[in-house]
Parts: structure tokens; sequence; C-alpha cells
């Protein structure tokens, strides 16, 4: 089952304008596919991730709606057919 | 044993000593190569049927080919002593390598990959290594990872107990309880049977070894050793670790085998994604490199002509573009731009005739430093942020505080200021960036500690008279100067008052708000202070206090005069925890003679319950004549003068805060550019206040 990434308004300019992006491969942990994604859109990677790999402070990923922060980060596993979103988090003035 | 013969090897030399036995290297006289020769200890207390136990895991173990498992090729007894002839793996140990503060994040993930590949193999053959620690891991010349002693330890009891704590006295059973404490999983310190599972949560131990240096279970006894596997979290590892490195170690060290992987292919998975996923050290490809642009649609563009004059405003929420003429009396308004993005850095370039717009818009998306050549109506948008700390460093940017262009001469050449408190430098007209080495790694920066609005280094001011010198500002880390084009830095605050610290007068430390220098005097500096006004007549070696009547001398903009060295405007506001105008009256003050004194400047700005703020950059002056002046407020209000500060009004309300004003001539024709002959203006002196306001005056 492939997994599937919704894609935020925001970054849609380097998924050319996609707004759900289909991964066919099914990677076993959140960092591989996130490899997948920026492999397939790069300017996905620095919008997501600090210069030392680190999710950005005010981005959240859910795989399902399991926010990863709880489910080990960038290791979370991704089950087969998972809905991966990427959301900026409710913060800012 | 020397000289002595073991089924068809030779014994030529002991080479190391371990709980379980001695190990010798010896010569295979058959196979002609050399071989390790492990002799099983007699006292290693071994009845017999755990003899043959171990001899059979050991024979199981020979059939484990693999490149990272030490391959054995022998199993023998002698004499009643048992033997292992096995490869001989030449090279360090990871205890050895990862002592004093642990391996690169890289060299961990490839290490890392390589073990767990190892156990994996032998886990589909049914073998548990039950004592994999970073002794038992060989790193060859070659980088080659070898696992030493498979399916051994098993059998062995508690007599190959290593390390600093061999006690179990609180251990119950300990006599069944096979392995090396600080790498032990907590079901077998609980009696229960070890599985692949267990060796999982010592390749946990290993990685946070390798990367660390440190034991993730610390303990004087075994018995704080035992306590700390059972029930402690062991510290965080922060960067340079990755995230996905310290999750991973984090699940292989769940204390229920339950939540730990399950396989050790899967950590090796989970290993190699971090590693592909190139996060550690990003080296993307050159097409990743390629600028992109973005066309902005639904924004109101300024039509700007040339020979107009711009008005470059960042705000909290964006960036706008105002475009005006040399009257500079009616604005037309671009943008935003970057909506609902800081935008604390924008400038101005014309040098090599492009009229180039950088800008540094800031939101949680990260920091990219993005450029206009078409008065905005499209922005590059590189995939990659062309601004960002090193791996090595462990930092990530927080923000792009100033853009300061190089000289002349140089016009490929650019800096950055960022937050945390660095300096960038590109030579290549933005493509590329890199951190200015010399400044950071400066034995002071560790001491640098943020001010309110993060530690920033948010001033750069180039000598043009000396393309090796340069200053820069940071908040709170004081005025540096390099006289070697960057290579080395030293600080410059002899004079300069500190109000935070018990030392009122440190080398470094202080909350410097704003430098400035005028172009035809580059030897004198001004300075505005987190409480404090100062002028420097010898290239920031000392600072005199030049507060000489003005309401306050807290306050964060300092704009020099383009023609004249002497004349510099400032806004004054209240205090630290007021920082707002003085009296709620916005007044800009001007001084014709390097601050011996100041005169207020207000006609035209709101004198009555305005507790405005000027930040740092959201005051700028422009190269026309007269000069034209323009201050933003944290409220969002643009006020503008056309005569050199004497009268003032309104050019925009309603913007989000403002915290950049820059200043642009469209084309280098400056003469088509000079307003209209005005009258002359009437001299307005105002009497200069007497009474400053000061934290903790001198006096």
């Amino acid at each position: 089952m492939p997994v599937t990434f919704h894609i935020p308004g925001a970054l849609r300019e380097f998924t050319a304008g996609h707004s759900r992006v289909q991964i066919e491969d099914s990677p076993p942990t959140l960092a591989e596919a996130l490899a997948v994604l920026w492999t397939l859109y790069p300017g996905i990677r620095d919008r997501i991730a600090t210069e030392q790999g680190q999710v950005r402070e005010h981005i959240n990923i859910f795989i399902g709606v399991e926010n990863v922060r709880y489910t080990g980060g960038l290791a979370s596993p991704v089950p087969s057919g998972s809905e991966i979103s990427i959301v900026p988090a409710v913060s800012g003035g | 044993m020397i000289g002595q013969v073991l089924g068809h090897c030779r014994v030529v030399a002991k080479i190391g000593e371990g709980g379980m036995g001695v190990v010798y290297r010896a010569y295979d006289e058959v196979l002609h190569r050399d071989v390790a020769l492990k002799v099983v200890k007699k006292d290693a207390h071994l009845d017999t049927s755990s003899s043959q136990r171990l001899l059979h895991e050991a024979r199981a173990s020979s059939g484990l080919a693999h490149p990272n498992i030490c391959t054995i090729h022998e199993v023998g007894e002698n004499e009643g002593e048992l033997y292992i002839v096995m490869e001989l793996v030449e090279g360090r140990s990871l205890a050895a390598m990862s002592a004093g503060g642990g391996l690169a994040p890289e060299s961990v993930l490839r290490y890392g990959i390589q073990i767990a590949s190892a156990l994996a193999r032998a886990h589909d053959r049914g073998i548990v290594h039950r004592d994999l620690k970073t002794a038992n891991v060989v790193i060859t010349s070659d980088g080659l990872v070898k696992v030493l002693d498979f399916g051994l330890a098993k059998q062995v009891g508690s007599s190959i107990f290593e390390g600093p704590t061999r006690s179990l006295a609180s251990i119950e059973n300990a006599s069944s309880v096979s392995g090396t404490l600080p790498y032990m999983a907590p079901e077998i310190l609980c009696g229960e049977a070890a599985d692949h599972r267990s060796d999982l949560w010592a390749l946990g131990v290993v990685l946070y070894e390798s990367a660390s240096g440190r034991l993730p279970f610390e303990g004087r006894t075994g018995f704080e050793i035992s306590s700390a596997i059972m029930r402690e979290i062991p510290n965080p590892l922060g960067p340079p670790i990755p995230p996905g490195l310290w999750s991973i170690i984090q699940r292989c060290l769940a204390k229920e085998p339950a939540q730990r992987y399950q396989r050790a292919g899967e950590v090796q998975a989970a290993l190699e994604a971090v590693q592909s996923a190139g996060i550690v050290s990003p080296s993307p490809g050159p097409d990743q490199n390629a600028p992109r642009s973005t066309i902005l649609h639904g924004v109101q563009h300024a039509h700007v002509k040339k020979g107009d004059f711009l008005l470059l405003v960042g705000t909290t929420k964006g960036a706008f573009i105002l475009r005006s003429n040399a009257q500079r009396s009616r604005w037309e308004v671009g943008g935003p731009y970057f909506h609902g993005h800081n935008v604390y850095a924008l400038a101005y370039d014309a040098r090599g005739g492009q009229h180039r717009i950088w800008a540094a818009p800031s939101s949680y998306w990260g920091t990219m430093l993005r450029s206009s050549d078409d008065f905005g109506k499209s922005w590059t948008n590189p995939q990659q942020a062309p601004v960002r700390f090193p791996s090595d460093t462990g930092l990530s940017l927080k923000n792009i505080w100033q853009i300061a262009l190089g000289r002349p001469e140089e016009p490929n050449v650019l800096y950055c200021g960022v937050e945390p408190a660095a300096l960038f430098e590109s030579r290549d007209a933005g493509e590329t960036w890199s951190l200015v080495r010399g400044l950071f790694d400066h034995p002071h920066r560790p001491r640098w500690v943020p001010g309110n609005g993060g530690l920033a280094l948010h001033t750069i001011v180039l000598d043009p008279s000396d393309n090796q010198r340069m200053y820069v500002a940071i908040s709170a880390g004081g005025v540096y100067r390099t006289d070697d084009g960057g290579r080395s830095w030293t600080a410059q605050n002899h004079g300069v008052r500190v109000v935070f610290t018990p030392d009122k007068y440190p080398e470094f430390g202080q909350c410097v708000h704003k430098i400035a220098m005028h172009p035809a005097r580059p030897e004198r500096l001004f300075l505005q202070n987190h409480w404090g006004l100062y002028r420097s007549d010898n290239c920031a070696e000392n600072w005199t206090d030049i507060a000489n009547g003005v309401p306050s001398d807290f306050g964060f903009a300092v704009v020099m005069h383009p023609r004249n060295p002497d004349c510099v405007y400032i806004v004054p506001v209240e205090s630290d925890e007021f920082r707002c105008a003085c009296e709620g009256r916005l007044r800009v003050y001007k001084t014709r003679n390097a601050g011996a004194s100041w005169e207020p400047l207000m006609r035209g700005l709101p004198q009555k319950g305005a507790y405005e703020t000027v930040l740092r950059d959201a005051m700028a002056a422009d190269s026309l004549d007269p000069v034209g002046l323009y201050l933003g407020t944290r409220s969002g209000q643009i006020f503008g003068s056309r005569d050199e500060g004497r009268s003032w009004h309104k050019i925009l309300e309603g913007l989000p805060s403002v915290v950049c004003l820059r200043t642009a001539v469209v084309e280098d024709e400056s003469a088509s550019l000079k307003p209209a002959p005005t009258k002359a203006a009437r001299p307005h002196q105002a009497k200069s206040h007497s009474k400053t306001k000061r934290r903790g005056s001198k006096s």
C-alpha cells in the first residue's frame, strides 16, 4: 500500500502544486519516507527540517492522527498505507 | 603456550586476555594464514553440558558467514581445554574509539548499521550474541566493523563479567546471568531469559556510548547500575546527534522488550534511513542549488521606473516596497511580500548596474535569503536554505538580522549577520555562503548571552578606507573588529557600560543595539547601547559617553547623515522596562557636533499619547539633497521627513510592526532625483533638554 503525504499550501510550490504526494514504496520509518519525498521534491527538506536534521520547532508531522513527536520522531514506524500530514503548529503572534 | 600446536595452529604470541580466556595470535599451518586462537579458561565455570553447549554454539556461529562477524574457523578441545580458532581481526575496539566524547554521528551511523546487519544475520540463524558491547566491536583500519564473540557468551555464566562493576550481589541468580552489566537489558536483570531483543537493547547502549562517549546507565556499584537500567531514562543526546539517531537509540532502550524494535533488520533500516536521508550532513546535488523563482500573484506591485525612489519596509508579517519619486511626497505601496513572515533584513544592491532587492523572510518554515531583480514581482526561492550552519557546529539558523553589501570594488561580496550570533559571507553574489570561522571560533562566543531579541549579530559595518577592517555588533556580546579580513577579531568595548552584570565595564558582553559609521570618517563610530550613547574616534578602541541632553540614553536606532560626519539621528525610548517614546512624545534627536549636544526634532510627529517604539533597523536616511529621513514604529506607522528631520509627515499607517527600513534610488542618476528647490528652512534650534534618563548614572 502506498504512503500518502499531505502537503500544506505553503510548500506546494515545491511539489508542483500537488497537495497529496504518494510514495509507491512502503518505507518502514518516517525518516525513510521523508527521504523519498525529499528526493522527489528537494525544496521541502529545508522547510521541514533544520540544517541539523531536526524537524523544525513549529512544524508537526502526523502519521495518521499520531504526532510523531510522541512516537519516536523520525524513527517512527510508518505502517503500510499511512497518511502523513505536515502541519505548522498553532503558534506565533 | 607459545610454540604449542592446537589442532593445526601454532601459537605465536599472546595478544589479550579477557574474562573468558586468553587470546593468542596463531598461525594455521595447513591453510597458511594468521588466526586468533582463544583458549577458554579452565575455571570458566563450565560443566560438561555447558561445555558441550558452548561447542555447539561455537559451531553454529562458525556458520555465520558475514563480513561484519568475526568468522569462527574451528572449535576443539585440547587436554580438557576448549579452544576456538577464529579470524584474526586487527583494528581498534569501538570502546577505545568512543572514549573521550564519542564519535561523529556519521561514524556512529556507519558502524551501527554494520553491527545491526551482523545481528540480523545471527538472529536469523537463531543465534543471540548476549554480550554485545563496544569492547566486542573492532573497527579495522579500512573502517569495516567486526563483531566478536558471537554466540559464545551464553554458556559461560557470570565469569565473563568485565568492566568497572562485577558486583552482582543484588541480582538474584547471578550465576545464570551472562553479559556485561552496563549493557544488560532489564529483563535479564529480572532473571528472564535473554532473547534477540536483549541484543537490540545492547545495541542501543553501544550506539549511545559511540555517540557520546558515555554509557547511558552509570553508577558506582553494580546495584546503582542495575537500578539505573531498571528505572532511569538516559540523558538525552542533543546536537550534533541527529534526532533520528536519538530516536532509534531510545527505541532500542525501551524497558519492555515488546516496545523495542523486534528485529535487528529494523534497526539497520532505521539507521540507514537517517544516513541516506542525508540529514546528518546534507550534501545536495547541484540541481538542488539551482535558484528557483516564485512569481507572486494576487499581490499589488509597485510600478517602479528608473529614477524612482524606493523605501523598503520589513515588518513582522511581511515586506512592502514603497515607491515614490524625487519629491518623496506621494507613495505607491507594493506588497505584502512573504505574507506572514518576519522580515528583519532587507538590502538594495545596485552594484554592477543591477537592481536587486535582498530579503530574509523568516517563519516556522525556516529563514531563507531571497532576492528579486524586478522590484518584487518574482523572488528567488532556493530549494536549499543558502545560509546554513555547518553540521559540525550543531547550530541551526534562527533568523537573519542584517544583510550587508560588500565594498563597491567587490560587487559579488555580501554578508549576513544572523541569530544565533554569527557572520556569514558570500563571494559569489549570494549563491553560496560560508560561516566566518574567525569570529565563530572566538573564545568569547560561548559567553555571549541572548538579549531580548535573541542572541543576534545584527550590525555589520565595513571600513571603506581599509578593505581588511570590519566591525560587527552582537547583542549581547558587544562590538568586535577585524583588521585582517575576518580571520581574527577583537572585542572593542572599552568604556561601554553594562548595567546587567556586576562588572560594569567588562571586555565584552555589552548589549549593543546599533553602531554607525560615516564613510568619510571611518575611524569614528557612534553606538547606541542598552543604556548608553557613545562615540569612538579611534576605530572603537575607546568609547566616550555622548548622552548630552537627550531625555534617555536608552534606544535602538542610530542613523548617520549621509554627507555630514558630525550629524547623527537617534530616537530615545524611555527605559528598558518601558521601551516607548519618552513621555509619549515621538521625538527624533539630532546632533550636528558628533554628540556634544542634541536637539529634538518633532514637528509633524505625534506628541501626545504616542507610546511608539522605533527598533534598531527601523530608521533610515536617503542620499538625496536635502536628506530624507524615515522611521517606522512598532505600531505600524511610517513617518518621513524631506528636510533632514525638521518636519515630518505620516507616509503610511496600519502596517504590521515595522522592524526594518531601507532606502534606494533606482539607477545611479541622482542628479535627476534632486527635489525642486525648497524655501530655506527656518533654523530650528530647540533648546536641549538638560536631564538625561540613564540607568544607574555614573555620577
